[in-house]
C-alpha cells in the first residue's frame, strides 16, 4: 500500500494506492487549518503495518500547507522506514494534461506559479513565480494551462518510478521569494 | 513505580529541540539546534525562515537525541510538544511532527504550554517548591504568578503593555546594537554607568508591570541627543535602561514577597539568562529570606527538556491530546 499526500493548496488530498488501483481517496475542501485534519485522516484510512512507500507533493504552493504535508511525510518515512518520493504540484498538473505545450500554472493571492514541461514531463528550466502584472504580459505570448483535473492514478504511478529520497533530505520547494530574500 | 520516559519537542521560535526526560526531572538526552546565526543576518527572527528550518532539521534532531540517549522512540512512554505560545508556523511543525510520532508508536500525546515549560525547567534537579512566586520574563511575557501546586496557578500581575524582553530588543535597536538585542544590552551595560535619569515607572500598589513608558523615554532621549548633535554614550544608556527595567521587576517582586510571605521564588523565560537581573533578584530574595530557584543556564533558554518536565504532571493525570491538536500563537497560563 502506498500513501500519497498533497497539501499544497487549501484542499487536502490523501490517497491510498495498491495493486494498480486507488483504493481510498480523501479530499477535504477549503481547509484552513491543515494541522487539525492531516493526521486524523491518515490514522482513519491507513493501516501503517501495510505501508510500502510514501509520495508527497513538496510544493510549490501554500508555504504552511506544503510544510505540514512534507513534515508528516518525511517523519512517517523516517520512523516507519519506508521509501519516500517527492513530486511537485506543477509536475502533477503536467501529468494531467493532454496538451502538447505544457506550460502549467496556478495562482495564489498575489500571482502565479509557473512550470514548463517537455512531453516526458521533465521540467524545462526552473520554476517561476510571476506577479499578476508579469503574468498578464507573459500570457500575451504564451498559453498557460491552469485548469486541469488532476489524474491521481497517473501521478502516483509516475511518482513511484522516481528515485527515493533520504527522508532527512525531503524538503519543500517554495519558489516564491519572501520579503527578506528580495 | 516504573520509570516514565517522555520524548519532548520544542519548536516555538528559532530553536529546534528534542529531549528525553525521565520522571519529569532527569534529562536523559537533549539536543538544541539553534538558528540564531541565520536570523542574525536579518537582524531578528524571520518567522517563515524559522518554520522552514524546523522542517529541514527536525528528523535529524530526533536521530541525534535518540543516539545520545541510546534509546528508541518505542522505549518512551509519551510524546510531549509545545503547542502554545510562540510563532504559529514554527509551533505547527513541532506539533505535526509530534502527532506522527504519537501515531506511529501508539504513544499518548501531551500538549505543553511553553511558559509553563520555563517554570518546570526548575524541576530538572528538583528546585520546584510550592508555594512559590514565579516571574515569567521573556520577549513576549512579563508575569508574576503564584503557584500553590503542580499546575495550580494564580495570576498576581502582568505587563500592561510591552514585555520586558520586547523593551530590551527595541532599545537595543535604537542604540544600534545587533540581534540578539537583550544579551547585547547586558554586555554593553557592563561598560556603562547609570548616567541617564530615566523616569520611574508608575509606582502603584498592583503587581502589574509596564515597559512602554520606559522604552519610549529611552527612544526620546536618543532622538533628542541626536538632533542636538550630541554624542550618545550607548553604554550609559544600556546601563541606565537595564537598571530601570530590572528595578520594575524587583519592586513588584518585593511587594509580593512582603504581602504573601511566600519563601520560594522562581524566575523563568529567556530574559532570566540576564546575569545582572539575577543578581538584583537574588538581593531581594535574601532580604526576605526567600530561596531563589534558577534553572541551570542551558535550561533557561528555549529547550525541549523543560517541555518534558512540564509534561510529566500531565502524564500522571492522564491529560492527553488527540491527533487534531492545533497550535496557537498566544495563550495565557491562568
Amino acid at each position: 500500500m502506498h500513501l500519497f499526500i498533497d497539501t499544497h493548496l487549501n484542499d487536502i488530498v490523501i490517497i491510498l494506492y495498491k495493486d494498480g488501483k486507488i483504493i481510498k481517496k480523501e479530499i477535504i475542501k477549503e481547509e484552513k487549518e491543515h494541522s487539525r485534519v492531516i493526521m486524523p485522516i491518515i490514522k482513519k484510512i491507513l493501516n501503517k503495518e501495510e505501508l510500502e512507500s510514501i509520495i508527497v507533493v513538496n510544493g510549490p504552493g501554500s508555504f504552511t500547507g506544503v510544510r505540514l504535508g512534507v513534515t508528516v511525510a518525511k517523519t512517517l518515512a523516517y520512523t516507519l522506514e519506508v521509501p519516500i518520493r517527492t513530486i511537485t504540484s506543477l509536475e502533477c498538473m503536467a501529468l494531467s494534461t493532454d496538451e502538447e505545450e505544457k506550460i502549467m500554472g496556478f495562482s495564489d493571492k498575489n500571482g502565479y506559479y509557473i512550470g514548463i514541461f517537455d512531453n516526458d514531463y521533465n521540467l524545462i528550466g526552473n520554476y517561476a513565480y510571476l506577479s499578476k502584472a508579469e503574468y498578464a504580459s507573459y500570457t500575451e505570448d504564451y498559453k498557460v494551462i491552469t485548469d486541469v483535473q488532476l489524474d491521481y492514478l497517473k501521478i502516483i504511478e509516475y511518482a513511484l518510478e522516481k528515485e527515493e529520497v533520504n527522508p532527512h533530505k525531503v524538503n519543500p520547494i517554495y519558489v516564491k521569494k519572501i520579503d527578506v530574500e528580495k | 513505580m516504573k520509570d516514565i520516559y517522555i520524548l519532548s519537542i520544542e519548536t516555538s521560535c528559532d530553536e529546534t529541540s528534542i529531549a528525553i526526560v525521565k520522571n519529569g526531572n532527569e534529562v536523559v538526552a537533549l539536543t538544541i539546534l539553534t538558528q540564531m546565526d541565520t536570523h542574525a543576518n536579518f537582524g531578528g527572527v524571520v518567522p517563515e525562515i524559522a518554520s522552514r528550518m524546523h522542517t529541514e532539521n527536525i528528523t535529524m534532531v530526533l536521530e541525534e537525541t535518540l543516539q545520545k540517549a541510546k534509546m528508541k522512540v518505542s522505549d518512551c512512554d509519551a510524546i510531549a510538544v509545545t503547542a502554545t505560545p510562540g510563532l504559529l508556523g514554527s509551533l505547527l511543525v513541532g506539533v505535526e511532527f509530534a502527532k506522527v510520532l504519537s501515531y506511529v508508536y501508539n504513544l499518548p500525546l501531551i500538549k505543553v504550554n511553553h511558559l509553563i515549560g520555563h517554570i518546570y525547567a526548575n524541576k530538572i534537579g528538583d528546585h520546584l517548591e510550592f508555594p512559590n512566586l514565579s516571574l515569567i520574563i521573556s520577549g513576549g511575557h512579563t508575569e508574576l504568578i503564584k503557584m500553590t501546586g503542580d499546575y495550580e496557578f494564580e495570576m498576581l500581575g502582568e505587563t500592561q503593555d510591552d514585555a520586558i524582553g520586547e523593551a530590551f530588543d527595541k532599545v537595543a535597536r535604537v542604540i544600534g546594537l545587533k540581534y540578539p538585542g537583550g544579551p547585547n544590552i547586558e554586555k554593553l551595560a557592563k561598560e556603562g554607568h547609570n548616567a541617564y535619569n530615566l523616569p520611574k515607572i508608575a509606582n502603584d500598589d498592583t503587581y502589574n508591570f509596564s515597559y512602554s513608558g520606559l522604552k519610549s523615554s529611552v527612544i526620546n532621549l536618543v532622538n533628542k541627543e541626536k538632533s542636538k548633535g550630541n554624542e550618545i554614550n550607548t553604554a550609559d544608556i544600556a546601563c541606565s535602561f537595564q537598571t530601570a527595567a530590572v528595578e520594575e521587576l524587583t519592586r513588584k517582586l518585593e511587594l509580593a514577597l512582603k504581602k504573601t510571605k511566600i519563601k520560594n521564588v522562581i524566575i523563568a523565560g529567556g530574559v532570566s539568562a540576564n546575569k545582572y537581573l539575577r543578581g538584583q533578584i537574588e538581593e531581594v530574595c535574601e532580604k526576605y529570606n526567600a530561596t531563589l530557584s534558577l534553572p541551570e543556564f542551558i535550561y533557561c533558554t528555549d529547550n525541549a527538556a523543560m517541555i518534558g518536565a512540564a509534561a510529566y504532571p500531565l502524564f500522571l493525570k492522564g491529560e492527553f491530546a488527540d491527533l487534531d491538536l492545533n497550535a496557537t500563537s498566544t495563550s495565557r497560563i491562568c
